[in-house]
């Protein structure tokens, strides 16, 4: 089995899932937000990747296909708000979209 | 035959039925005619019944039809039959003939009100549950009936239910009706748990066989729905009151047939009472009590109406004595001529009150008999049969009764036979006392005021049922003429063996008396009206007597007063505190709780998100950590 450890993997696949989150938590920009969320997914598919390789499963690597193609969905409905938000020209800032605050 | 039975029964419901649904499509004219139609055709086929029915052999006069089966549990089932037999076809005459008189009537008395439909759609129902109640082939349908007839009564008493003394009076009737027929019911279940059947035949070959406290409280419950319904006392209350509906319906329900639907039940139900002799002599009691003290309040009342309503009751007493007693011949014989006459008295008070403008207190009557001199003539022969003068139609039956106290003899039969002698003499006082203040005298002032609007006594639809009931009243009694023709009696004992008979001497007998009694107070009545005094002198009796013995206020006292006060506890210490206020703060605490709750939807984005994330860190460490 060549290429590093599945730890390394494991390492960066958290970093990247940590840089994700924060950036979903701390931006305001929706596109961002969006990025950060793909970014987060991406750090998933890492991991389903490195442990098929790893157990020599080809499982997982299905696994990540199909989460692409739901991201991709995703970020089709997704890019499509943010399209419609600035057609309506409302300010793009997730903060001032809180029209569901109880 | 069973074919005009089932015309009989059905007829007026489908009167009731198609003015119902015709609506204002027909007019009022119209709907009266339908409803008078429908009652005669009624009549009609009960007299094909009759008469097929006298057509056949002795043995065979119990003919039973059964459309379908109403209702099955287990081996329970009631079917929808009606029994034609000598007794039923008796009340099919009565009811759908009398019937037939009054509801023509009303197309006089009820013209220009303004629900003429609604009211012709109530008497075809009122007409078609009697005559259920009447033809029912079994316990059950008899109760469908009865109940029925409870709630005709209280839509035609509450007719004009602007009044409110005209709504209070119905719910009154409703109400104590409905005690009734709760005994009723409770002796129906009775039944059908010990006999586990409910047709008349069923039940009268078990009941020998039962026990006796059972049968007792079975003749007491079927007691207490015959006691409601026919007014007597203890609950006789509401009748005085239901005088408040159309006179017409008075004429109909509270006089010739509703109120005898106790009688009929004693008499149907008589082999039950057989079985349980000391309620069936609890029935006489309570007539003889009734039939007094009804007689006595009657000699105080100032309104036409309720003077005839508690004649009623009292008359009604008689017939429960003579059914309590085992005359159950003379009961329904009486009944008949009852009938007659007191519903031609009602027609033509109502003629009366119809010429007045709606008067009703006979301290604004006087000397109508020269305006009014068809109606003095009917309202004449109504009070002479009343009193039983003879050949009139109460001498025959009233006499018949009044001579099975006597024959029935014993403590029991001599004290009733007393009884019933002070009640002949008491209805000669009153009805003598009504008659001569309403008729006789000079003219009132109030009537001169009224006899200018020169609209005769009534249009001829008043008129001619008046007039056919004048002549039933006179001859009707001629069907039993004791030791000389009885065919009546014999036509009624075929479904009723009575328990007593009187002989021909104890009849005549009695006859004198009684005519002599009722005649000595036509006498106290004349005389106190030469005077221009009234018959009860002395004012605290008076008073007592105006108060109708304080029943109402006995009444009121032990079961209003208490139930309203318990209401008003439960309601201040209750239901405010408890009920009200828990609700209350569940409400105001479900507020709060969904105020705190609501902090926490903030509508960002982002505070959702670390929730999240927060929530998913937690859950990590606790199945990394915890396992």
């Amino acid at each position: 089995m060549a290429g590093p450890d599945v730890g390394w993997y494991l390492i960066v696949s958290a970093i990247l899932f940590g840089i994700g989150a924060l950036g979903v938590m701390l931006r305001r920009s929706p596109l961002v937000v969006l990025l950060s969320l793909e970014i987060m997914l991406n750090a998933a598919n890492l991991i389903l990747i490195a442990f098929s390789r790893q157990q020599g499963n080809l499982d997982g690597q299905i696994f990540a296909l199909a989460v692409m193609a739901v991201a991709a969905a995703e970020v089709a409905i997704g890019l499509g708000l943010i399209v419609a938000m600035a057609r309506r020209r409302l300010a793009l800032d997730v903060d001032q979209a809180d029209a569901l605050r109880g | 035959m069973i074919a005009g039975a089932w015309i009989c029964l059905l007829s007026p419901l489908a009167g009731a039925v198609a003015i119902t649904l015709a609506g204002t499509r027909i007019s009022r004219r119209t709907a009266g005619w339908i409803a008078t139609l429908a009652t005669f055709v009624a009549f009609a086929g009960a007299l094909v019944a009759f008469f097929g029915l006298r057509g056949l052999n002795p043995d065979d006069r119990e003919q039973m039809s059964t459309a379908y089966t109403w209702l099955a549990v287990g081996n329970f089932k009631v079917d929808m039959q009606i029994l034609l037999d000598t007794l039923s076809s008796t009340m099919m005459l009565i009811v759908s003939g009398v019937g037939g008189l009054i509801v023509w009537y009303s197309m006089g008395y009820m013209a220009g009100d303004d629900e003429e439909r609604r009211y012709f759609a109530y008497m075809s129902l009122f007409v078609f549950s009697m005559l259920l109640l009447v033809q029912a082939g079994n316990f059950l349908l008899m109760l469908v009936g009865w109940g029925l007839v409870g709630l005709a009564s209280y839509l035609l008493i509450g007719f004009w239910h602007q009044r409110a003394e005209a709504v209070a009076a119905a719910k009154k009737a409703f109400v104590m009706n409905a005690f009734g027929d709760a005994t009723f019911a409770l002796g129906l279940v009775l039944l059908v748990w010990k006999t586990g059947t409910l047709t008349f035949s069923g039940v009268f070959d078990q009941v020998g066989s039962l026990d006796s406290t059972i049968v007792n409280l079975v003749a007491l419950g079927l007691l207490g729905g015959a006691v409601a319904k026919s007014a007597q006392i203890p609950l006789h209350t509401w009748l005085p009151d239901a005088m408040e509906g159309p006179t017409p319906v008075s004429a109909l329900i509270h006089a010739a047939t509703m109120v005898t639907a106790g009688v009929y039940l004693l008499v149907r139900a008589s082999p039950i009472f057989e079985a349980a002799p000391d309620v069936q002599h609890l029935a006489a009691i309570l007539g003889a009590v009734t039939l007094l003290v009804a007689g006595l309040v009657a000699l105080v009342q100032w309104d036409i109406k309720r003077v005839i309503a508690y004649s009623t009751m009292s008359q009604i007493g008689y017939m429960f004595l003579a059914a309590g007693l085992g005359a159950y011949g003379y009961a329904i014989f009486h009944l008949m001529t009852h009938a007659f006459f007191k519903a031609l008295l009602f027609m033509s008070a109502g003629l009366v009150i119809h010429h007045l403008g709606g008067e009703q207190d006979i301290r604004r009557m006087g000397g109508l008999h020269r305006a009014m001199p068809k109606t003095h003539v009917a309202f004449l022969v109504g009070t002479l049969a009343l009193t039983g003068i003879p050949i009139f139609a109460g001498f025959w039956s009233k006499d018949g009764i009044i001579s099975s106290a006597l024959a029935t003899g014993g403590s029991l039969g001599w004290t009733l036979y007393v009884a019933a002698l002070v009640g002949a003499f008491l209805t000669g006082a009153y009805s003598f006392r009504l008659y001569f203040t309403v008729f006789r005298g000079p003219e009132s002032d109030f009537v001169a005021a009224h006899a200018h609007e020169g609209h005769g006594e009534g249009p001829r639809s008043m008129l001619i049922p008046v007039g056919v009931l004048t002549v039933l009243a006179t001859i009707g009694g001629l069907v039993v003429i004791p030791g000389v023709w009885e065919p009546f009696l014999t036509w009624i004992d075929e479904t009723a063996e009575p328990l007593v008979s009187p002989t021909v001497a104890q009849d005549y007998g009695t006859s004198a008396i009684a005519v002599t009694l009722a005649v000595i107070g036509y006498y106290l009545a004349h005389r106190a009206f030469l005077a221009g005094r009234q018959l009860v002198a002395r004012p605290e009796i008076w008073r007592v007597l105006e108060r109708k013995f304080y029943f109402d206020e006995l009444y009121d006292a032990l079961f209003y007063r208490p139930a309203a006060a318990l209401s008003v506890n439960l309601r201040t210490n209750v239901e405010e505190p408890v009920i009200k206020r828990s609700l209350d703060e569940i409400g105001s605490g479900t507020i709060t709780v969904g105020d705190e709750v609501a902090r926490a939807q903030t509508g960002l984005l982002r505070t959702y998100a670390v929730a999240l994330a927060f929530a998913v860190f937690i859950l990590v460490v606790v199945f990394v950590a915890v396992r």
